[in-house]
């Protein structure tokens, strides 16, 4: 789980994890494109451009999954990236992955109030006296996948494939002892910590990017302020100089360049809380169920990761030599219980193979799995299927969870390659 | 992470967007409406995207912005919702050679009340903090090239009109034809007065904005050529 550490073995881990970071993109790699031709690098400073561009304006963007599977921990200038208001205009200033000046970032501050006798200020530099954890989670976008579900309907929103996800490392200030040590002293009907950031909507009351979690939420023991993303200050675009990560929980829970900690009896009204990002219980069809018929009470905001597992190797479209071939690819699911097995099948279904499982990066991270196999040429298809400690698992037909808002694809992995 | 020399230029440029200039939807009745009205928070690629979404999802969605603080008076709203449903619904009809931008000839008040009124208001007043007025707006005289440069190209980056300041961003509207652009600058130029004393404007032709048309401007470059107009 997270490990407390030290400043200085942070110092030291810090220059390592640079390193890292500067590791070069190998391979042939496909060509970016835009809406129109802007590519990444003109959306947000320092995007790599060989990023797929979902949205300029609001700088959506995901990860070839060939890029991807390059890095152990995704680097930023090649992470998915998903904002929900303009970058141009006034929002400019979120579009880099530089991070905050220091003097900025020294002076920012975070409001923590709600129903409490005692609001308190807390500024980052006060956090960076604090002692940090450090945890490798994977981050990912509620929508990530959502264009699978298009082969049953259509749903708004973009067309994901699996590159709206990334494996990172984030050091900061675990969030409950922090709100225990601030003496507050909350009400108590307060069940909720709900979190605002600095993005502002374009249009005059337009809804705000404001999340709330339940105080009870097992996730929330490991969510922290974190102010270093793999080793360094967080790249602005990504939420530095604060931001709140939960591990386990899809990204758009993590509320970037964090302003406001508030202790609530109740959730947020903000639509981006109570009509979007939210899950029907049950299974609901197109044309006869709309994001307009969600509702607290027959919807869940999508808080922890369903189980999931994604192909690596071989890409779909790619070719291997035939003999020996090894697949490949990762695991994960909301860290709340290990990953019992991921296994894979080259019969569709029919026959299931047990795949080797390395989840030393901690329960939160990307598991990587591997299966060697002899293959004859011709044409192959590689199922993935991941089953955790309770038992989830991940739908045969990832159809089966179609929701008019498209959110947390999680269906067995389908890869078509070539042997030859 | 330190910059290179590449980033640190594309900072200095700012967030150019010529991608999202160039999304043209298909052709068809209330095609303004979407343009002009869908694009203050997100680039049509989302509007491209849900190509294909049933009529009821397509009202869902109209119905959600709401949230978002797209207020629509009733006609505008079927309009769009028609349009969207329509032509961007599972059966669309088969593509029209023509853009849309024949829908309004070149009756100026008409194209401002389609796309031009959405932000700036039906009397040319903008919103305050938001949307910078354009009734006895400096900018419509300056240098002739201008006006015609902030609709072909769009505008982005921070701005002063008379004293206040506004940085939100317009985008380009050049999926309107030559003639809909000079028309809407007449119209806007004579219809809530401000223009400078003793010195008759030239007025914008459709040739002039044909000019203009082929120059691959960003809305950032647009800010750049503003600041130096005269």
């Amino acid at each position: 789980m997270t490990a407390t550490i030290d400043r200085r073995t942070f110092i030291k881990l810090a220059g390592l994890a640079g390193a890292a970071g500067v590791m070069p993109i190998r391979g042939a790699l496909p060509l970016a494109y835009g809406a129109d031709g802007a590519d990444a690098a003109q959306i947000i400073a320092g995007k790599n451009p060989t990023m797929i561009v979902h949205n300029a304006k609001l700088g959506v963007m995901e990860t070839p999954l060939a890029v991807l599977r390059e890095h152990r921990v995704t680097p930023p200038e090649v992470l998915y990236n998903r904002l929900h208001f303009p970058v141009d205009g006034s929002g400019k200033w979120m579009a880099t992955l530089a991070p905050a000046e220091p003097q900025v970032a020294q002076a920012w501050s975070i409001l923590v109030s709600g129903l409490v006798q005692r609001p308190k200020t807390v500024r980052v530099a006060d956090l960076e006296r604090m002692e940090r954890v450090k945890v490798t989670s994977v981050m990912q976008c509620a929508g990530n996948g959502r264009s699978y579900y298009w082969e049953k309907a259509k749903t708004p929103g973009s067309g994901w494939k699996h590159g709206g996800m990334g494996n990172l490392t984030w050091e900061g200030v675990p969030v409950l002892p922090l709100l225990a040590s601030l003496d507050l002293s909350p009400d108590a009907s307060v069940r909720f910590l709900t979190a605002n950031g600095k993005d502002v909507p374009p249009v005059p009351g337009g809804a705000d990017m404001i999340k709330s979690y339940p105080l009870a939420a097992p996730q929330l023991k490991d969510a922290i302020l974190a102010l270093r993303m793999n080793g360094r200050p967080i790249p602005t675009v990504h939420g530095g100089p604060v931001r709140l990560v939960i591990p386990g929980y899809y990204g758009n829970m993590s509320v970037k360049w964090l302003t406001d900690l508030m202790m609530m009896p109740e959730e947020t009204p903000s639509a981006l809380m109570q009509k979007t990002y939210r899950m029907p219980l049950g299974p609901v069809e197109p044309g006869k169920f709309t994001t307009q018929n969600l509702t607290q009470q027959n919807s869940d905001p999508t808080y922890g990761f369903r189980i999931m597992s994604v192909v690596f190797a071989p890409l779909e479209g790619e070719t291997v030599r035939a003999g020996g071939v090894e697949l490949k690819g990762v695991a994960w699911n909301d860290g709340l219980v290990p990953l019992a097995e991921v296994r894979v099948s080259l019969d569709r279904g029919n026959s299931w193979l047990l795949t080797e499982l390395d989840a030393s990066d901690g329960p939160y991270a990307w598991h990587h799995w591997r299966k060697r196999v002899e293959l004859p040429p011709g044409r192959q298809e590689v199922w993935v299927r991941a089953v955790d400690a309770w038992g989830r698992a991940q739908p045969l037909d990832g159809l089966t969870t179609w929701n008019p808002g498209g959110w947390s694809w999680h269906g067995v992995d389908r890869v078509p390659f070539q042997v030859a | 992470m330190r910059l290179g020399p590449f980033v640190a230029a594309a900072l200095a440029l700012g967030a150019a967007l010529p991608a999202a200039a160039q999304i043209r939807l298909p052709a068809g009745p209330g095609v303004e409406q979407v343009y002009a009205r869908c694009r203050t928070c997100h680039d049509l690629q989302y509007v491209v995207d849900g190509k294909g979404l049933l009529p009821d999802q397509w009202r869902a969605v109209l119905a959600s912005m709401k949230d978002y603080s797209l207020t629509l008076p009733e006609d505008e709203r079927e309009r769009i919702l028609h349009y969207l449903t329509t032509y961007l619904g599972p059966h669309p009809p088969p593509a029209a050679p023509a853009d849309g931008s024949e829908t309004h000839a070149a009756d100026g008040r008409a194209v401002y009340q389609a796309s031009c009124a959405a932000c700036h208001g039906a009397q040319g007043r903008g919103q305050p903090g938001f949307y910078p007025p354009l009734a006895g707006n400096p900018d419509l005289w300056k240098d002739g090239r201008l006006p015609i440069l902030v609709v072909l190209h769009g505008l982005a980056g921070p701005i002063e009109v008379a004293g206040a300041r506004y940085d939100s961003a317009m985008p380009p509207f050049g999926h309107l034809s030559d003639e809909q652009i000079a028309a809407v600058i007449g119209y806007v130029r004579s219809a809530w007065g401000g223009a400078p004393a003793g010195r008759a404007p030239e007025p914008i032709t459709p040739e002039a904005v044909a000019r203009q048309r082929g120059r691959a401007m960003t809305a950032a470059e647009v800010h750049a050529y503003r600041a130096q107009a005269q």
